[in-house]
């Protein structure tokens, strides 16, 4: 299929310039690109759960708030492996989105909102406030772990750790769209279509939208996990309820469907508010541009922009190729 | 013993009785009509058998088994499958997806063997490809396997849905006024299209609608429903030929 080969071509010429790109530059955009990929995996998170199966969520930066938390206390409390904290706090976080997902269970939309809402602010204000989890890690705060070795390879270089961080997102895309070719993809879809119509066709909602929470908060754990280590420190207010809002909005604009959507909104999160600070604007006008692009995206394209721009480019590619297989019959058919 | 046992169901909504002490059984390979006038309660009956809503009074055995408690997911995997009045396909999906939902539903595929592409989900996602493959095909809509579902006119849309439904390999197909929106061609075609149905794929079904004209023509028997009760049964000419039955149709005849 050609659009299949257009796409393999297009993700393929991406990687390579992911790869090469920050090789070109400094230390600091290459943590900063870091940054952005596991940005994308928290945007990679709300496309399983709004795209898939069409809930709302603001409360994803809580869930990785538990995956950074469980590293940090762990690596540098405790002094684990982050390769066993990591793991750890991927599973706490994806077991915390399913008891979010049971109350969530009966609502939809605007009440679910809410509820995410009220779960965020628990966390700001409970949970993630100052002086909670001293107890735990013998009073160390800020938490500050270091960067793990990856098959005997440190870490700890800037470049190293953008790859790893590129490697990592990789993996967890390919694994979703996966799911969404399969089975998982097209239930979850189904359930997102018609509740009524899946219940009757044997599907378990409950079960389903609980997978669903689940994995997306798991998800997001993975990208906590991965910003504690990247940043070096844990601190509560990077994982914030305005930062989950934030999230929220971009992933729409990019097109919450799309599993593409995760790179270019990782991207967008992260050097969105760098080409701000390079054009010496504050970057608090980062949420009004965000904001404004998702009116102009609700005007304009409302499956989000990465979707309709592959929809255009494909439809594009394929006329080519048309033309050239079959060439257009000549006049006088009807006559 | 009857395959489906509806034993004096009620169900309210808040004073108003909807439905009031109905019984009526369905035996294997029969496919038995509920008919009567809009608002007589025929949909909230469909309801509680395939488990949209729990009825409020009496109980519904299937097979043996008491379900009138069952959610529907349950009630689906011991075979009863379901087709919409008001059409809910998911829509925008494929036709060939939408069919392959049902199959979905009974594998046994999780996330993690989709997510790895395990050669059981592989093997898996061609069985269900093929199973919806087949169905459209028995329907005569292959041609409309990858249209989106929501795109296609009502009575491909019906038809599409009747696949979803086949292709969960029911028992029990409760029909929801199948030929709303149809022609009187496409009307013909489905009246002519539901005993197919039955020989191929070895079912019974319940067939709900207020148009007699289908109903007679495919009905082995026939249940009357107004203001909540049974009015009359029998075979489609008593029915029809039946005073009560013309006085709820009709209203009451002016001496």
């Amino acid at each position: 299929m050609t659009g299949d080969r257009l796409r393999r071509a297009v993700v393929a010429l991406l990687v390579v310039v992911a790869v090469a790109a920050p090789a070109a530059t400094s230390d600091y955009v290459r943590a900063l690109s870091a940054d952005a990929m596991w940005s994308g995996l928290l945007v990679l998170s709300m496309v399983v759960l709004t795209g898939f199966v069409g809930q709302i969520s603001f409360c994803q930066y809580s869930f990785a708030a538990i995956g950074a938390f469980t590293v940090g206390s762990l690596v540098s409390g405790h002094h684990w492996s982050f390769w066993l904290a990591m793991p750890l706090g991927v599973a706490f976080a994806g077991l915390v989105g399913v008891l979010v997902g049971i109350p969530a269970l009966r609502l939809s939309g605007l009440f679910l909102a809410i509820l995410t809402v009220a779960v965020a602010l628990f966390f700001d204000n409970y949970l993630l406030a100052p002086g909670t989890w001293n107890s735990f890690s013998g009073g160390l705060s800020p938490w500050q772990p270091g960067r793990p070795a990856f098959l005997g390879l440190g870490l700890s270089g800037e470049y190293a750790f953008y790859l790893f961080s590129l490697a990592v997102f990789l993996v967890c895309t390919l694994l979703v769209w996966d799911l969404r070719t399969g089975k998982v993809g097209r239930v979850l879809r189904a359930i997102r279509g018609s509740e009524l119509a899946a219940s009757t066709m044997g599907l378990n909602l409950t079960a389903w939208k609980l997978t669903a929470f689940g994995l997306s908060a798991a998800i997001a754990g993975l990208a906590g996990a991965l910003s504690a280590v990247r940043i070096g420190s844990v601190s509560a207010p990077s994982y914030d309820f305005v930062h989950s809002i934030s999230l929220a909005a971009v992933a729409i604009v990019m097109g919450a469907g799309s599993v593409g959507s995760a790179a270019a909104g990782g991207v967008f999160l992260v050097f969105g508010r760098y080409v701000l600070q390079q054009l010496s604007i504050s970057s608090q006008y980062f949420n009004l541009i965000v904001g404004a692009g998702l009116v102009l995206q609700l005007v304009l394209t409302p499956q989000g922009l990465i979707p309709s721009m592959t929809q255009r480019l494909s439809t594009r590619f394929a006329r080519r190729t048309d033309g050239l297989a079959a060439p257009v019959p000549a006049e006088g058919v009807n006559a | 013993m009857a395959l489906l046992e509806v034993r004096s169901i009620g169900v309210r909504f808040g004073g108003v009785h909807a439905v009031d002490g109905v019984s009526f059984s369905l035996h294997q390979g029969e496919i038995l009509g509920l008919i009567g006038p809009n608002g007589a309660g025929k949909t909230t009956v469909f309801n509680t058998i395939s488990g949209v809503r729990r009825p409020d009074a009496g109980t519904i055995t299937f097979d043996g088994r008491q379900i009138d408690q069952l959610r529907p997911h349950q009630r689906a995997r011991l075979g009863i499958a379901r087709t919409f009045q008001n059409l809910l396909l998911f829509s925008d999906m494929t036709v060939l997806e939408n069919l392959m939902v049902p199959v979905d539903a009974f594998s046994r595929r999780g996330v993690i063997s989709d997510a790895l592409r395990l050669p059981s989900s592989r093997y898996e996602e061609e069985r269900a490809v093929e199973r919806a493959r087949a169905v459209l095909h028995f329907l005569g809509i292959s041609g409309a396997a990858t249209t989106r579902a929501g795109d296609l006119s009502v009575g491909l849309q019906r038809r599409v849905e009747l696949g979803r439904a086949l292709c969960l390999r029911p028992t029990l197909l409760l029909l929801d006024e199948p030929a709303a929106g149809l022609d009187a061609r496409e009307t013909a075609e489905l009246a002519a299209l539901l005993p197919r149905i039955r020989e191929r794929f070895d079912l019974s079904m319940l067939l709900v609608d207020h148009d007699m004209a289908l109903v007679m023509r495919v009905c082995d028997h026939i249940y009357v429903l107004d203001f909540g009760r049974i009015i009359s049964e029998g075979a489609p000419q008593t029915v029809r030929d039946d005073p009560a039955v013309i006085r709820a149709y009709l209203g009451e005849q002016v001496a």
